[in-house]
């Protein structure tokens, strides 16, 4: 065993941009730059013994400009570096896109909240991420920048396997834009975890838009069940255009289960995710049913 | 040992004394010392489970300037780190480091550099050359013919023992005629039941710092629940007498029976230090930690016989417990654990207990919080329930009829270490606690419909209070003060007691500011080490009350006669006719004359004028062995939530019923048996440590605490709904009728929260913990 | 790798400090500032052992490079209280009997502290929730939240 977690057992030089620019042009000018957006993932990966080649490590959150939340053209803005506790208790967060702080109050302990960053949670890109199923449900398009300009893609484009996602060297996740979902639209998040403050064994975000009993659009991902967050589109299908009722949701929730292809790790097993896929994809079409203005459903 | 007069502190709440110093960050403990140019250590530890190690090249990391230690550098003798038994008693199975490695994570070699980054870069120069060997991870396994051999012998005391099939010890005992008490019995029951491997997660890692002295001693500050054990072994294995090597008491960041044998680290250390000629300090990161000790698991399998009215007339209990790599204590561990199980109910006298100790490729098991009995415990009070069912009896009437009560024999620390038991409350905690916990609404399994189930379950426990008996036995048990009375009339009380956090120091200034009569803030634990202070053998056994304070009560009473006999000179009068009382108002001690309380004089003025007359200090050094072992003993009464859809279990209430004789310091007993329900939850429905059982055997969680859960302020009960009540009795042979509480208060929590999940659901679990994961199959199982 | 000037207040007192780039915060108070109050407990930022007050939060500093924490404002557990006057938490944790081995006691009654200033008067069910990252061993936390819920505003 050859890790030591009392210290930092990997040698860095240490950049502190201040501006987004800056930042730009570091990441162009050095190689082997890790971008420190909390360190709540990273820093730990580091002690670890994570393989991670880092030669650079540029500190993110002092760039004052990348720390905002805001509401633009009905689109929700969110800084990269916006602190997660921040966001949990934000007015705009909270009216348009709820789950998204549910999510994120779910997540660690407070302090860890107080350091972490939206941006680090996504750049960390873990099978596992609570802001990931809430922010591909809300369809969150994430504004990646380089030197060369920007471009647009979505969370489930941007996170490519457990720990992997397609920024490039001299790239930086700047913002997260979300579509203010439009009326009559609920969502749900639920995970399961071993204790309260915990790592996910299984997460799933669920959205639904609502036209009188039936459900026009439905979107249901599903965290730590495969090797990055995943939608489950048969699922999605089955409930598009469909009237809503607990027949409903428990044949989705059962899509879900059957399409999932989990794996035994130490925070859970494959076949008790497969399980409680069931059970938690129903009671979340339940909440977002409800949340739509659609009926109560009852069991 | 008899009541006082006037209004006593003992069973007061009173404000504890480290609390400004605790709430300020200001009490330090082992890995808080820093000591001017001392260097750091870091350990080197296996990278497999088990393996020769053919080589050790310490030429890089020396030319780095680090000091290296290796199994060359030190003095080859075996040892245990375990020092409670007599040495007749006591399995050696090891050195400070190996020339083979028993398990992944094991010691292999340290480096000690100029800061903690530097060793670890030191460390990671050491060039160790292994053979790597096959390994084993199970006491089944490890019995099989042919499987890995871990040792070849060992000794017990000073006779080599042969290892066989990796057995490190077998431990039968039998009493009465258990046959006959089987052809006596209507119903037999028989059960396997099986308790994982957990981790003691004190929040302080294992450390020491240790700073070689110009006479050729050392002084060492660390993790301990021994002071003297860790002198005592540090001094044979370095060659250094006694009185050169002096170990500092210091607080401990929690206990749990991990730090009875001397930690692993603290002999390197020592050797670090001793071979640098500087200070090191040495401190376990959590991931070594882990890989430094951990909880017995066990295989108990269960035989009880029982009379249709309910009179358990047999009991036969066998034990597989796999060890580990190294043999701690297993022999004392299946000691006591046949105690536990012999002591909880009487079965006709009719015992028998096979115990058999396994060594495998893993972590050391060592004793954790109840010392096997919330194991077995576990075992017996499921089998317990399981009989009340099929005799159609309330499970609290089958406990009633057959517990080991007052006048009853108590097996404190195994076979030999018996007592008669003088105080119980059993029957109080069951019959009010039935009442307070509305135990006649108790509905059976096939009544509860839903998704979310409620079942109510009980279970009973107790541990000991010390290893005292009235002979001695296989377990050394004294302790030692040293009291003063200051010139002012406040008092030192110099001990070598180690204080877990339990509240034993606070308990044994208010014993003896009872003894001595004066206020609780004229009386103070001195900082002590082990050249100031006599013998004590260890903060374990839930010893602390009982027999560090009532070594206190013994030696404060030989002050208060040294007292009584200098005011005597000063007041001419006999010191028979004279009595101490506490003078709130003044706020000092007085001695008065018995008849005549208008003839007073304040303990200050005493001492004082002892001392401008040159008569002396009045003050006292004694050892004292409490010649008993009273059980202290707890009920839990648990409510819990099943959810047949998830397989969580929530836990909406709890009544905790404890005995401890008097509660010195009523309001920590409280947080002893809260802190010690939660961890039963962690127990019961949590923590286990699971191996990757390949060539590397490391475990699955590597050492981190993100995969090691414990129940957090959250999973908890609603502080309205967790009751605790304390019985009402009074232990003769305690100061001022204190017993223990600490290992009792874990004894049965698991058994209760078992008997309440089959409440629940109608599932009987055998093997622990009960996760969700495991639930939920067995509800899929079942067709709930 | 270059060592950096560091200017960081800690406690009220601006401290100067010269640091590597991976010296962590927690061994630069630690060792450097010698406050040995902020303890080691696990090093991955599970058991909140280690917390300490930034900008008023609580955040942990076995994950914080202590070359980041250039210009900030820190509290460790030695400067709470205001000379001997213990803050009301402090002292609420020796009246519920919510100590025990004492090593949780600093990230536990920093972590409450910074919850009482965010909410002042927190029910039970929200102080279990802000306190459910701090690791405790010993108590249970029972007396844990007895002590803080103490200090809400509708229990003074």
């Amino acid at each position: 065993m050859h890790v030591n977690t009392r210290i930092m057992p990997v040698e860095f030089e240490y950049l502190e941009p201040k501006t987004k620019a800056e930042a730009l042009e570091m990441l162009a000018k050095y190689d082997n730059v890790k971008v420190l957006a909390g360190g709540t993932d990273l820093i730990v990966k580091l002690k670890t013994g994570a393989d991670i080649k880092v030669d650079y490590m540029m500190n993110v959150k002092e760039i004052e400009e990348l720390n905002y939340i805001k509401l633009e053209d009905n689109l929700v803005k969110i800084g990269a570096v916006t602190p997660l506790s921040t966001i949990e208790n934000n007015e705009i967060i909270n009216k348009y896109l709820p789950i998204l702080s549910e999510a994120i109050k779910a997540m660690a302990a407070i302090a860890v909240r107080n350091m972490g960053t939206i941006g680090g949670n996504l750049c960390n890109s873990s099978p596992a991420g609570d802001t990931i199923p809430p922010l591909t449900v809300y369809d969150a398009k994430l504004i990646l920048a380089g030197k060369q300009g920007t471009k647009e893609v979505s969370v489930e484009e941007f996170i490519t396997g457990p720990g992997k996602n397609i920024l490039a060297q001299d790239e930086m996740l700047v913002e997260v834009v979300v579509p203010a979902p439009k009326e009559n639209t609920g969502a749900a998040f639920i995970k399961k975890t071993r204790v309260k403050a915990d790592i996910s064994k299984i997460n799933t975000a669920v959205l639904m838009e609502r036209v009188e009993d039936k459900c026009v659009n439905c979107r249901i991902a599903m965290g730590s069940v495969a090797a990055k967050v995943v939608r489950i589109l048969p699922a999605e299908e089955a409930v598009r255009g469909q009237k809503v009722d607990l027949n409903l949701c428990q044949k989705a929730a059962q899509i879900v289960s059957d399409e999932i292809k989990p794996i035994d790790d130490n925070r859970s097993t494959a076949e008790y995710r497969k399980e409680i896929a069931r059970v938690i994809v129903e009671d979340a079409m339940k909440i977002a049913w409800q949340r739509s203005g659609g009926e109560k459903i009852n069991d | 040992m008899g009541k006082m007069k006037g209004a006593q502190i003992v069973g007061q709440v009173t404000a504890r004394k480290d609390g400004v110093a605790k709430v300020t960050g200001q009490l330090p403990y082992a890995s808080d010392i820093n000591i001017p140019g001392m260097m750091y250590g870091v350990v080197l530890r296996s990278p497999y489970a088990h393996a020769e190690i053919v080589s050790i090249d310490t030429s890089e990391a020396e030319a780095m300037g680090a000091v290296c230690l290796t199994y060359e550098d030190i003095n080859p003798i075996l040892y245990n780190e375990r020092s409670v038994s007599v040495p007749d008693a006591t399995f050696r199975d090891r050195t400070v480091l190996p020339k083979k490695a028993r398990h992944f994570g094991e010691p292999i070699a340290a480096v000690a550099a100029e800061t903690e980054e530097e060793a670890y870069k030191a460390m990671k120069a050491l060039k160790v050359e292994y053979k790597v060997l096959p390994a084993v991870f199970t006491a089944e396994e490890a019995m099989k013919p042919g499987a890995p051999q871990l040792y070849d012998k060992v000794y017990l005391g000073d006779k080599e023992v042969k290892i066989e099939n990796n057995v490190a010890v077998i431990r039968n005992i039998e009493e009465g005629d258990v046959e006959e008490g089987f052809r006596q019995a209507d119903l037999i029951v028989e059960e396997t039941y099986k308790t994982q491997r957990t981790y003691h997660s004190q929040l302080e890692t294992k450390g020491a710092v240790c700073k070689p002295e110009p006479d050729g001693g050392i002084t060492i500050w660390a993790t301990a629940q021994s002071i003297h054990a860790n002198r005592q072994l540090i001094a044979q294995i370095y060659n250094i007498p006694l009185s050169k090597v002096n170990v500092k008491r210091t607080a401990i960041g929690g206990g749990f029976g991990g730090s009875i044998q001397v930690n692993t680290v603290t002999p390197i250390c020592a050797g670090l230090a001793l071979k640098a000629r500087r200070p090191v300090k040495l401190i376990s990161a959590r991931e070594e930690d882990f890989y430094s000790h951990a909880k017995y698991p066990n295989i108990f399998h269960v035989k009880l016989g029982v009379t249709k009215d309910g009179i358990i007339t047999a009991a036969h209990v066998k034990a597989l417990v796999e060890i580990g790599a190294h043999h701690i204590q297993a022999l004392a561990y299946l000691g006591c654990v046949s105690g536990w199980f012999a002591s909880l109910y009487k079965y006709q006298s009719n015992i028998k207990f096979e115990g058999k100790a396994v060594y495998t490729n893993k972590v050391p098991a060592c004793a954790l919080q109840g010392y096997g009995n919330p194991d077995v415990n576990f075992a017996i009070e499921s089998t317990i329930d399981i009989i009340a069912e099929k005799l159609n009896m309330d499970p609290i009437e089958l406990r009633l009829k057959n517990y080991r009560g007052t006048g009853d024999e108590f097996w404190g620390q195994g076979p030999t270490i018996r007592s008669i038991i003088k105080s119980c409350g059993v029957e109080e905690s069951l019959v009010k606690g039935r009442e307070l916990f509305n135990w006649k609404e108790r509905t059976k399994p096939s009544e509860k419909t839903g998704h979310i189930r409620r079942g109510i379950g009980v279970a009973r426990g107790f541990h000991t209070s010390g290893t005292g008996g009235p002979k001695e036995g296989e377990v050394i048990d004294y302790s030692s003060d040293y009291i003063k009375i200051n010139e002012d009339g406040s008092v030192d009380v110099v001990c070598p007691v180690v204080d877990h956090g339990g509240g034993t120091w606070d308990a044994i200034t208010k014993i003896v500011a009872d003894v001595l009569q004066v206020p609780l803030d004229m009386v103070e634990i001195s900082p002590s080490d082990t050249r100031t202070t006599g013998y004590d053998v260890c903060t374990h056994a839930t010893r602390g009350v009982f027999c560090g304070g009532g070594a206190a009560y013994f030696v404060a009473h030989k002050v208060k006669e040294r007292l009584l006999e200098f005011a005597a000179r000063i007041m001419l009068e006999n010191p028979i006719d004279l009595d101490v009382m506490r003078d709130d108002e003044l706020g000092q001690g007085v001695v008065y004359v018995k008849n005549f309380p208008e003839k007073r004089i304040t303990i200050g003025k005493v001492a004082k004028t002892a001392q401008i007359n040159s008569w002396g200090t009045i003050a006292y050094a004694d050892s004292y062995r409490q010649k008993n072992c009273p059980p202290c003993f707890v009920a839990h009464f648990v409510e819990v939530e099943v959810n047949t859809k998830t397989g969580e279990i929530s836990f909406p209430k709890v009544l905790i019923y404890g005995d401890c004789g008097t509660p010195v310091n009523p309001d920590l007993v409280e947080g002893q048996l809260i802190g010690a329900f939660n961890r039963g939850m962690g127990f019961a429905i949590y923590e286990d440590t699971l191996y990757e059982e390949n060539e590397i055997g490391n475990l699955k969680c590597h050492g981190y605490m993100v995969d090691y859960k414990t129940p957090t302020s959250y999973e908890m009960p609603l502080a309205e709904n967790i009751i605790v009540r304390l019985a009402d009795t009074y232990e003769p042979t305690g100061p001022f009728g204190a017993k223990g509480m600490g290992e009792a208060a874990f004894s049965s929590v698991a058994a209760a929260i078992s008997n309440a999940i089959y409440n629940a659901i109608g599932i009987r679990f055998t093997e622990l913990p009960l996760t969700p994961e495991k639930v939920l199959k067995a509800i899929k199982e079942k067709g709930i | 790798m270059t060592k950096h000037e560091i200017e960081i207040t800690v406690n009220g007192r601006k401290r100067r400090l010269t640091v590597k780039p991976n010296d962590l915060l927690l061994n630069v108070i630690r060792e450097d500032l010698v406050l040995t109050g902020t303890k080691y407990g696990c090093g991955i930022g599970e058991c909140a052992a280690c917390t300490v007050l930034m900008e008023g939060k609580p955040v942990l500093a076995c994950m914080i490079l202590a070359v980041a924490a250039h210009g900030k404002n820190i509290t460790t557990i030695e400067g709470l209280a205001d000379g001997d006057k213990l803050v009301p938490v402090q002292q609420a944790f020796i009246d519920h009997g919510a100590i025990q081995c004492g090593f949780c006691t600093p990230g536990m009654v920093l972590t409450s502290h910074a919850l009482l200033n965010e909410n002042p008067d927190p029910s039970e069910e929200e102080i279990r929730d802000y306190l459910r990252g701090n690791y405790c061993r010993c108590t249970g936390y029972t007396a844990i939240v007895k002590a803080v819920q103490s200090c809400a505003k509708k229990n003074q």
